[in-house]
């Protein structure tokens, strides 16, 4: 394991969160951003708001998540939050139809905007594009791809994008399809480098074409980059966060977590090239088989509804 | 659809000068018969009607198949070509050449026809097989010995591996992938590997012809002798299927004896009639999760376990795991 002392000197207390533009829309977002999914696993709702506002107070301002996270409470947790912060944040969450009509699309979009307590989102991404038929499903006549135009038009949302875990041939066929994407959701680690890379064959052509590539999973969804040694929390986010995405996206769910990602994020300076490298080499041994990268190499990180629509057994029937 | 003769018919092995039966009696689900007389009989009946090549595996239901079988072929093991499969996942020559002691004494016999590399599922299971000390070494030696006659491997991952295994520039003489309906259009090693196989004169052996556990047959996407068919009517050696019960081997010998493999417009319906299915893997889950991956590859590769596999359970009853962790490769 490389150590935490001088590769992993991080941010400095006191400084600011470094923004970047997200791709060509305009907008600027925090190099770090919150992760939804988490937000629906702190412990109370009083912490998620208190996580939620203390994010917004350090200088984040990018906000994820999904309808179908913990049935609807990440949002609601998120959209109680924001209450009153609602402009200060940019708030993205994600359409679960798994190759279904756009018809759930837009209903979907309904209760989000409810549970989210708000007009209008900023970003609405195709979420769980993991299957290697869903890019075909959400360009058939009537799938996702045509509620996320109709969503813009209504005006319900101003920027479209879409995520996806598992494998970069999916995602680059997401993208052969020339949709006006404006950002795409992928994980970034420094195990991903050599596995299946994201880094080496999707963000290159994310960036080509203009659009924000959101980084997630910088420590392998649930830690596992970290329980299995592979480097220490600081020195995994940072490698994250220093490659040409808009923001990382961060699973916390619990204070201690917000304060030890924020500590990385303030006045963070990227690492560089010659260091990028060295954590790749580190790495690579661990990474070569993909077993601390779970959401590639198994059903761990597959959402239940994308299982039953794609006709494979629940994850109580399928257990990793 | 019986030819002329109701035999099973026989199939060069590769290149060499031997022949196996089209159809092989998979290892694995022996385990699931009632008990070991029941076993017996199975493993006699197959051989009786026919049956040449069985298939085992070092590790399935923990040696138990291993010992069945052994007891099934005690006084036919000379009319059957038997293979089995070595569990290292990446560990070292030293743990195979104890495997395959352990195989023999099971199987009852001092030599297999045929030894292969287990579950060839990781993309760093080439590098590790390959490199000094690996278990490439081992079937030398173990060839050399006259312990194995032939070697070779198997996995059901992704065709991208079986072609790094290939690309080792080891020479095996057989190689074991599934083949079905569904495979034909999905990481596909019906196009992928098979070609490269019968280019080297490698024998190729399918395996999975109803998907594994016999999920689209159960789902009414096609039955059990039009999967059965589909796979043995492919450019391979033997097709391996799963024997767990009377039934089972009856249906298998009621397609294998007088086996005439289908025409290629019957083999595209049945693609056709398969392909929405095939198109996310669903019935495929070898290919996209653990479910198949034995605990042996798990614990070697460093995976979490499935509480719910046979072999997991048997191994947390009798807590003899003999695995220890691979070395890292450059």
């Amino acid at each position: 394991m490389l150590g935490a002392t001088d590769l992993a000197a991080s941010g400095q207390s006191g400084a600011e969160i470094p923004r970047r533009p997200l791709g060509r829309t305009g907008l600027e977002v925090s190099a770090l951003g919150i992760g939804g999914y988490h937000l629906g696993s702190a412990n109370s709702d009083a912490e998620a708001t208190q996580i939620v506002n203390e994010a917004l107070d350090a200088g984040v301002n990018f906000f994820d998540n999904a309808w179908e996270y913990h049935q609807g409470l990440s949002e609601e947790r998120l959209g109680r939050a924001l209450r009153g912060r609602r402009d200060r944040a940019v708030v993205m969450t994600k359409v679960c139809t798994h190759g279904r009509h756009r018809n759930i699309a837009m209903r979907q979009l309904e209760e989000s905007l409810t549970r989210l307590q708000t007009d209008h989102l900023d970003v609405w991404q195709i979420h769980e594009v993991i299957y290697e038929n869903d890019p075909d499903l959400i360009f058939a006549p009537n799938g996702a791809a045509e509620a996320l135009l109709e969503a813009r038009r209504q005006g319900k949302v101003r920027f479209l994008g879409f995520t996806g875990h598992k494998d970069p041939s999916i995602h680059l066929k997401m993208l052969s399809h020339n949709f006006p994407f404006d950002t795409v959701q992928m994980p970034l680690n420094c195990l991903d480098a050599t596995f299946r890379s994201f880094e080496s064959n999707v963000l290159p052509e994310v960036n080509r074409r203009g659009m924000a590539a959101l980084g997630m999973k910088s420590l392998g969804g649930s830690g596992e980059l970290v329980s299995e040694g592979a480097v220490v929390v600081t020195m995994g986010l940072r490698y994250a966060m220093s490659l040409p995405v808009a923001v990382t996206i961060s699973g916390i769910d619990s204070l201690s977590v917000l304060h030890q990602n924020l500590a990385v994020a303030r006045g963070f300076q990227p690492f560089s090239a010659v260091e990028m490298q060295a954590i790749r080499d580190a790495c690579r041994s661990g990474a070569s088989d993909g077993h601390m990268e779970l959401f590639k190499t198994t059903k761990k990180y597959d959402g239940d509804l994308g299982r039953e629509m794609h006709g494979f057994p629940s994850s109580a029937e399928l257990p990793v | 659809m019986p030819n002329s003769s109701d035999a099973i018919p026989l199939r060069q092995f590769g290149r060499h000068n031997v022949r196996i039966s089209a159809i092989g009696f998979g290892g694995h689900h022996l385990g699931d018969a009632p008990d070991e007389p029941a076993a017996v009989r199975l493993v006699r009946q197959a051989v009786d009607g026919g049956v040449t090549f069985f298939d085992n595996c070092w590790e399935y239901h923990r040696g138990k198949t291993e010992a069945w079988m052994g007891a099934g072929l005690e006084g036919v093991r000379d009319r059957v070509f038997l293979m089995t499969k070595v569990c290292t996942h990446g560990r070292d020559k030293a743990l195979a050449l104890r495997m395959l002691d352990e195989s023999l004494h099971r199987l009852r016999t001092d030599h297999l026809d045929l030894w292969q590399i287990h579950g060839v599922c990781f993309e760093n299971d080439p590098a590790l097989f390959i490199r000094k000390g690996g278990a490439a070494e081992a079937l030398e030696q173990a060839k050399k010995q006259g312990k194995v006659r032939f070697v070779g491997f198997t996995g059901h991952k992704d065709p991208s591996i079986h072609l790094k295994m290939l690309a080792t520039g080891f020479p095996f003489d057989s190689v074991q992938m599934p083949l079905n309906p569904f495979d034909a259009n999905f990481h596909s090693f019906e196009q992928e590997v098979l070609p490269e196989l019968n280019r080297r004169g490698i024998a190729a052996l399918g395996m999975k012809p109803i998907c594994g556990h016999g999920t689209p047959v159960q789902k009414g996407v096609l039955t059990g002798e039009e999967a059965l068919r589909y796979a043995m009517s492919l450019p391979v050696a033997a097709t391996i299927t799963g024997i767990d019960k009377p039934e089972a081997l009856r249906q298998a010998l009621k397609v294998a004896q007088g086996f005439v493999p289908l025409e290629p417009s019957a083999m595209q319906a049945l693609r056709d009639r398969c392909r929405q299915y095939a198109a996310d893997g669903r019935f495929e889950l070898y290919k996209l999760s653990l479910q198949f991956d034995n605990p042996e590859a798990r614990l070697a590769h460093g995976f979490p376990l499935d509480m719910q596999q046979v072999e997991v359970r048997e191994m947390l009853r009798m807590t003899e795991n003999s695995g220890h962790p691979y070395p890292p490769t450059q």
